[in-house]
């Protein structure tokens, strides 16, 4: 019994990590790419756009591991976009009614979630195939490990592009007397993708080294 | 009959399901839907209310109609402000056009008489950032402040300190001031007409 306890906790220890880094959705999947490279500008919305995701992940892993049952082989990508379309509605309806600047930003970011691959590759590898309480830690540890990633690359490029994080003024602007000049560039598509290439880069070394 | 046996074992999950979601989306949507539509109306009140001080409170004044230059047409809803004492101190639409990158969307303010524009704001944009949103900073919207309400028209190089007809354009972003001119100069000469034709103000003759 005390055998069982372990190794259940084990999966659970192992199923979180794996989100978190070691099956990370950005850094390792390389799945989730549109929102990892449009919304990180600032970190702000990227916060946002990975709580509605982890919103999303985790009510659809719910349903989906609910009903894995009773899905028919052949209609079951349609049954979990259609979960998806759902939650993502209720999302969006959220941001509108509650934070609208912020949903005015992301703009057609947040309906696009329901595109987002790694819920749909969560619903289809995890959920659909796990039980209740491993669908859940699949969910969480998938949505954490994509905010995290979120939210770093969207630091970098504020950093950058505005000398400021989380609107917090962190260099001082050549245009009030101090020394940093801010890239545009950064705060533009090109920035999403230099950055992310950059650090790509760095997680292969990083996880070389430790191999 | 088998068929529709068939049919109906296959599916019965997606119809069912497809209700249910259905049944949160509507009940979501009733709850928060006049939140959303307060937000909506709150923001456009908070830019008219930036453009034109005085104004204590803005009278909806009618739906009217703008035709681009390439023939489109799009609605315009046309706003009376009004001062504390009842007194009319402008009036306030919406207008749209091509920008950059995407649509622009602007709200147009000008004076009682349709003779001065007041200033205009961003209802919405996606211009390049670090350039063609620099339509939305004060240096360059205040050289519409008290511009007269005619034909403007863009220039490259001058004096954007004195407010007249002449608009100067970010450097770099020319087809961003460039839109936003165009957007301006299209939409007044038509809504000027539109509000004459109804009797809203004089003709100016």
């Amino acid at each position: 019994m005390a055998n069982d306890t372990n190794a259940t906790a084990g999966v659970y220890k192992e199923t979180l990590i794996a989100g978190l880094w070691r099956e990370n959705p950005v850094f390792r999947l390389l799945l989730g790419m549109c929102p990892t490279l449009a919304v990180t500008a600032a970190v702000k919305p990227a916060l946002t756009m990975g709580l509605s995701v982890i919103f999303v992940l985790f009510c659809s892993n719910i349903v989906v591991c609910l009903m894995r049952r009773l899905l028919k082989p052949h209609l079951r990508i349609l049954m979990f976009t259609l979960t998806i379309a759902t939650f993502v509605t209720i999302a969006d309806l959220f941001l509108k009614a509650f934070a609208p600047v912020m949903s005015e930003t992301l703009g057609p970011y947040v309906p696009l979630i329901i595109v987002n691959c790694i819920i749909i590759c969560r619903a289809e590898a995890c959920a659909s195939k796990n039980g209740l309480a491993v669908s859940i830690i699949d969910a969480l540890g998938m949505g954490v490990g994509f905010t995290l990633v979120l939210c770093v690359l969207a630091g970098v490029r504020e950093l950058m592009s505005a000398g400021t994080i989380f609107e917090i003024p962190v260099f001082s602007l050549a245009r009030t007397g101090g020394w940093f000049v801010p890239w545009a560039a950064m705060s533009m598509p090109v920035g999403a993708f230099i950055t992310l290439g950059l650090m790509l880069g760095l997680v292969n070394v990083v996880s070389k080294k430790t191999a | 009959m088998s068929k529709i046996k068939h049919f109906i074992e296959q599916s019965w999950l997606l119809i069912v399901a497809s209700f249910l979601f259905g049944l949160l989306i509507a009940v979501t949507n009733a709850a928060w839907s006049p939140r959303i539509e307060r937000n909506k109306v709150e923001k456009l009140n908070h830019l008219m209310r930036g453009l034109l001080e005085e104004a204590e409170r803005f009278e909806p004044a009618g739906e009217l109609e703008i035709t681009s230059s390439k023939g489109r047409k799009a609605g315009s809803s046309l706003f009376k402000a009004v001062s504390g004492s009842g007194e009319c101190v402008g009036w306030v639409f919406n207008a749209q056009g091509p920008g950059f990158a995407d649509k622009i969307e602007l709200v147009i303010a000008v004076d009682k008489d349709f003779e001065k524009i007041a200033g205009f704001d961003c209802l919405a944009s996606n211009e390049t950032p670090g350039f063609g949103d620099k339509i939305k900073e004060q240096y360059y919207r205040n050289q519409f402040v008290g511009a007269p309400a005619g034909e403007l028209v863009l220039v490259k190089a001058g004096d954007s300190e004195r407010i007249d007809s002449e608009i100067v354009a970010i450097s770099g972003a020319t087809v961003s001031s460039e839109a936003v001119v165009r957007i301006i100069n299209n939409s007044m000469t038509q809504i000027r007409r539109q509000m004459r034709e109804k009797g809203l103000i004089g003709n100016g003759e």
